[in-house]
């Protein structure tokens, strides 16, 4: 130390030392208990713990791992009410607040939404814990319960009340998320900023993706279930497949397939609002001339809200024709039989808003 | 009950304007019923204003928990995806008239029970024990009431309790089902 102060002082930089002498030493003050009974001695006693339960395990880690937790309690809230600090306007301290986070973090530490839960409870915890001293008067040693003042029994009400409707708020923004989640079309379909009109009840963000995942998916299965059952089959079978007296129960049998198909795979984004998510298919000839091909027109229909009046679908366009085929028959002879070919058009899916309702009325 | 959320997904909807508009609706309420309190009990104006903040916040509280315990039943499933249209794109679905007539006087009824019962806790919590200890408590009013003439100023700041309480709730609603009808006016037409 002596011959660093020696050059710092050849150099003319004794300010420099000082300040550094000074700051080491405010660090050593902060962090080195000024005796046993101290609030730094929990905290080194909960990092302690922390670090005996990670060298345990089983149930003596979640007990060591509880008093690690008591202590860091204890200790941030013995080290913020030494000196309080308040919340601008109100009469919680900081110190509760941080407290209060901690205890809440502790409290749902096991639960699989724990960080959601320890926000939405934090206002709440951290009132609770602003009302406590309040019912309790004198130092460490002597404790004795009192009731408030008259004053102070109404603002800590006021507080815990105030607090609780924050938590309610948060859990708010909780409830409108999980229903977004559960139905992520709603959010469709996305106009350009300037043309949307403000919403004053909630504050919609521009999602990552431009396009209805779920619309995409159930169209996908759509093409591939109608693939399976038509590409292949004898012509004949195809086209009575596709006669309009059967089409409309045809469909619902294939949407019924598609939708448990889905539901089988689990996928738990958008699980419920498959119920809102109609098929439609449209068949017509692509040239009067030639009646055996067909247009088929694919739509998966999002009867749900939506930002469009009526609501918007996707839809794909396939054709399938009737192909020749010879087949060996027994005798050596060939005959020839025709046969469903479908392809469909590998364009991206188009995606429009409903223009006349009455189209996909059913 | 309570809801969680991703928090390491970005944000996709925030009811900010429905936090504003309970925030707007405490605001309107408080004063209101605060001076109807401070008329008809003859509290001091701090005392009305905290009775009138605690009654409005809890119950502001104690409604929004049972929506949520709500929400979470096969009750709600019919009403959510209409609800979700409302709040974001403002369409009322068809028919909705017999339900929210009967949800409204639900809530006015239920808020009216809830307030009461929080007017009564507040004042306790604001008397001291000693005093507490000699007056009746709420359950023999009726007893009393009967024997006494103290008994009797007891039932009847009982039921004054009651009918204050009813007017602050009426007016206070009052003034909220206006702050709501001018939103709905507003929508209807946009250039006011």
């Amino acid at each position: 130390m002596g011959v660093l102060k020696e050059t710092a002082d050849l150099l003319g930089l004794a300010f420099l030392f000082d300040f550094l002498k000074d700051t080491i030493e405010s660090i050593r003050k902060f962090f080195v208990p000024p005796k046993a009974y101290s609030w730094q001695t929990l905290i080194y006693l909960s990092l302690f713990s922390w670090l005996m339960s990670y060298l345990a395990d089983g149930s003596v880690q979640d007990i060591i791992a509880f008093f690690g937790w008591a202590f860091l309690i204890t200790g941030t809230s013995w080290y913020t009410t030494d000196k309080p600090l308040y919340v601008p306007g109100t009469i919680m301290p900081v110190g509760a607040v941080i407290t209060g986070g901690i205890v809440s973090i502790f409290a749902f530490q096991n639960d699989e939404q724990m960080i959601a839960r320890t926000i939405i409870f934090w206002p709440t915890i951290s009132a609770l814990i602003t009302a406590v001293p309040e019912f309790f008067e004198g130092s460490g040693t002597d404790v004795k319960t009192q009731l408030p003042k008259l004053e102070d029994r109404e603002s800590v009400i006021a507080l815990i009340g105030c607090c609780m409707l924050l938590s309610c708020w948060l859990n708010l923004y909780g409830v409108t998320d999980a229903w977004l989640n559960n139905y992520p079309s709603v959010k469709y379909p996305i106009y350009p900023k300037e043309d949307v009109k403000p919403n004053d009840l909630v504050t919609l963000f521009e999602p990552t993706d431009r396009n209805p995942t779920n619309g995409l998916l159930m169209l996908s299965k759509f093409q591939l279930a109608l693939e399976t059952k038509l590409n292949g089959k004898p012509w004949g079978e195809a086209e009575k497949w596709l006669k309009p007296r059967n089409l409309a129960t045809n469909v619902q049998d294939l949407e019924t397939r598609v939708k448990n198909n889905i539901e089988q795979q689990n996928i738990d984004n958008g699980f419920l609002e498959q119920e809102f998510w109609d098929l439609k298919l449209e068949v017509s000839s692509i040239d009067p001339k030639d009646p055996d091909s067909y247009r088929l027109d694919l739509f998966t229909v999002w009867k749900g809200p939506s930002a469009a009046k009526n609501g918007f679908y996707l839809s794909k366009s396939c054709q399938i024709a009737p192909i020749s085929e010879s087949i060996e028959v027994i005798g050596g002879r060939s005959q020839k039989t025709l046969f469903a070919e479908m392809e469909c058009s590998s364009d991206k899916p188009t995606y429009t808003t409903v223009k006349n309702p009455e189209r996909f009325e059913n | 009950m309570f809801e969680g959320f991703d928090p390491t997904s970005s944000f996709q909807i925030f009811p900010f304007g429905i936090i504003l508009f309970d925030f707007l609706f405490l605001l309107v309420a408080i004063p209101v019923e605060a001076y109807i309190l401070n008329r008809r009990l003859k509290f001091d104006k701090r005392t009305s204003s905290f009775y009138a903040i605690s009654m409005n916040v809890f119950s502001n509280v104690i409604g929004w928990v049972i929506f949520f315990i709500i929400e979470r039943t096969p009750i709600f499933d019919s009403y959510r995806i209409g609800i979700i249209n409302y709040i974001l794109y403002n369409r009322l679905p068809e028919n909705f008239s017999p339900t929210i007539i009967l949800v409204g006087f639900t809530t006015f009824f239920g808020t009216l029970i809830v307030k009461f019962g929080l007017l009564r806790l507040m004042i306790i919590s604001l008397s001291d024990p000693g005093d507490k200890a000699a007056e009746p408590e709420p359950e023999d009013t009726i007893l009393l009431m009967r024997k006494s003439r103290r008994g009797k100023r007891v039932a009847w700041q009982s039921t004054s309790l009651l009918t204050t309480t009813l007017l602050a709730t009426a007016l206070s609603y009052t003034a909220i089902t206006l702050v709501v009808l001018f939103r709905a006016l507003t929508l209807a037409n946009p250039q006011l």
